[in-house]
């Protein structure tokens, strides 16, 4: 059995399908991408696994049908990573990262010292440590993200889904973050399922790749195994026509690269 | 400790500090004077007065102002918009149009108290109700739901109004409008500020979750919030908790929208301590007002003259002071 599986994923806005009949599965310690143009159905898929955007189908995590979860259960095992958050009001940010404990918190509790500690701990980590008491509001759009990525990492949840997490990060955070999302992934039974706008990004961090287009999965690659002009064909029906190389950086490290290529010969 | 709690907890200690102060000249503050000579020496005519006006009239400012406060806070929380209030909902139509039919057809100051809270529970139960038919349970059905009922209690009242007596009935209703302190008696307050300090007593152990609500639909659910459910609950009991205070005093502006944006101006966070200094500043905004309202002229004033008096200059020099910092 699967860690994490999609089954026949089908919803929508207003009655008209974005996204029709999505399955993938997911194992244990993958970092899956998804790629795709604008209103391909990323965030829809998204939306619909975390029980957001009503569907049809099936997610299925560990054993647990989300579907049949209450939104504490679901909270407790999956956390979802928007774009941008939605808190519009002046809070600290460790007020915000100890949101993340709601789940394992009776309706009248209060977070413990330990679940403090814990939320300062993922503040450091996301390289927010000892600005816990600013105000989550005067924050730049990046650090937001970051602090909701702390959020999330605190809450320990199982499965995790970020909707394009790096697109409001400088160059230096987004390699940074995907660095953090990879060591987290794989330290416990954990997968994460992200959203991606970069697809070089994507290419050099995710386990696979799963490439949406008109709401319906394309292709599904493995930049480290699959062949160049295999993923260049299949990138190319997204992106247009695109050339990918393999190089070493000065530390012997591979990383892929992908160039765009002029439509016409 | 940090910076902002060490803030918010010396402005709650000079808030509670003013607060008591005020409540204390509130007491002695009247047409009958009052000395502490007379009632330490016990005069029955000093005492009387106190126990059954002036301690009552200072309690239901205190705790009305406090609840105004604090449902403020939580409204504008919960709605996300610093415009929000308990009208959001019609409760005060609601209250208006039960304080007009109890005047209308019913005898007795305290029949009008219960029949104006019959009238804010069923504005409450209606808006909910009708909000309720949106399973999603968004925050723009609920402020629909409430204009809906503002206006059909509105219509009620315009018709309660019509047929009311002008010489009598229809000033009181009016006066009753106006919101005023004058009147109450301790015989008729206990159980409605029981139940206002049960309802505040809820609020601020769900201070938390009102929190947790401030964020968008879709991550407050990913946080594991129960959205429509909990958002109901705590509408309905910041309502109830201003249902008890409107039904005794009438309809009372701006303590609501005034003293939470007060505390948030102060402290620049959401915290518990946020909410009990909006609580506080609400206390000082309606006692003081009321002490006003009955030295200021020979006869005695609505409330709401100086709550927005007091209230709108207050608020437009935290605005620019807030301006400044920035």
């Amino acid at each position: 059995m699967s860690f994490f599986s999609v089954t026949d994923l089908t919803a929508g806005y207003g009655g008209k399908p974005v996204i029709d009949r999505i399955s993938f599965e997911l194992e244990a310690g993958c970092l899956l991408g998804l790629l795709g143009a604008n209103g391909s159905g990323k965030t829809t898929l998204l939306k619909s696994i975390c029980g957001i955007l009503p569907h049809r189908g099936s997610c299925v995590l560990e054993g647990s049908v989300l579907e049949q979860l209450s939104p504490r259960e679901l909270a407790g095992r999956c956390s979802y990573v928007p774009q941008r958050s939605g808190i519009s009001i002046d809070l600290s940010v460790l007020d915000v990262v100890l949101m993340g404990f709601n789940p394992r918190l009776g309706l009248l509790e209060y977070p413990s010292g330990d679940m403090k500690e814990r939320a300062r701990k993922a503040l450091a980590r996301v390289g927010l440590g000892g600005r816990e008491e600013e105000n989550y509001l005067h924050l730049s759009e990046g650090q937001k993200q970051l602090c909701i990525l702390a959020r999330t990492l605190a809450s320990e949840g199982r499965l995790l889904l970020l909707d394009e997490p790096e697109s409001a990060l400088d160059f230096r955070y987004r390699y940074q973050m995907l660095d953090l999302l990879r060591g987290w992934v794989r330290e416990e039974k954990r997968a994460v399922l992200a959203a991606l706008h970069d697809p070089s990004l994507a290419l050099n961090y995710c386990d696979r790749l799963l490439l949406l287009a008109d709401g319906k999965v394309l292709a599904v690659l493995k930049p480290g195994t699959d062949a160049l002009n295999k993923m260049e064909e299949e990138l190319g029906v997204l992106y247009g026509r695109v050339s990918l190389q393999r190089c070493r950086d000065k530390s012997g490290r591979e990383q892929l690269v992908m160039l765009k290529e002029p439509e016409t010969e | 400790m940090d910076l902002p709690t060490v803030k918010t907890k010396s402005f709650c200690a000079a808030g509670a500090a003013l607060m008591i102060a005020l409540a204390a000249a509130s007491l002695f503050v009247g047409k009958y004077p009052l000395s502490i000579e007379g009632l330490l020496k016990g005069d029955p005519m000093q005492l009387r007065v106190f126990w059954t006006l002036r301690a009552s009239r200072t309690i239901v400012g205190i705790a009305g102002g406090f609840a105004l406060g604090v449902a403020g806070f939580v409204y504008q929380t919960v709605f996300r918009n610093p415009l929000a209030s308990p009208d959001v909902i019609g409760v005060s139509s609601g209250a208006s149009a039960g304080a007009a039919a109890g005047i209308l057809f019913l005898s007795g100051a305290a029949a009008v108290t219960a029949s104006a809270f019959a009238g804010a529970l069923a504005a409450v139960g209606l808006a909910l109700a009708l909000s309720s038919l949106d399973r999603a349970g968004k925050n723009s059905t609920i402020v629909l739901a409430g204009i809906a009922v503002h206006s059909l209690a509105q219509t009620a009242l315009m018709c309660l109004k019509l047929t009311a007596d002008p010489e009598r009935e229809l000033a009181s209703i009016e006066y009753w409008i106006m919101g005023s302190l004058n009147g109450i008696s301790g015989y008729s307050i206990g159980g409605n500020i029981a139940l206002c300090i049960l309802c505040l007593i809820l609020l601020f152990l769900l201070h938390r979750q009102i929190i947790l609500l401030s964020a968008e639909e879709g991550e407050a659910r990913m946080l594991g919030v129960h959205v429509g459910r909990l958002r109901l609950a705590v509408l309905l009991i910041a309502t109830l908790t201003v249902s008890c205070i409107v039904s005794l005093s009438g309809l009372i502006s701006f303590v609501g929208l005034l003293a939470p944006h007060g505390a948030r101006l102060l402290t620049k966070r959401n915290s518990a301590g946020t909410m009990l200094l909006g609580g506080l500043l609400g206390s000082i905004l309606l006692t003081g007002a009321d002490i006003l309202a009955r030295s200021a002229a020979s006869t005695e004033l609505p409330v709401s003259i100086f709550t927005s008096l007091l209230g709108a200059p207050f608020l437009i020099f935290l605005i620019i002071r807030g301006r400044q910092r920035t």
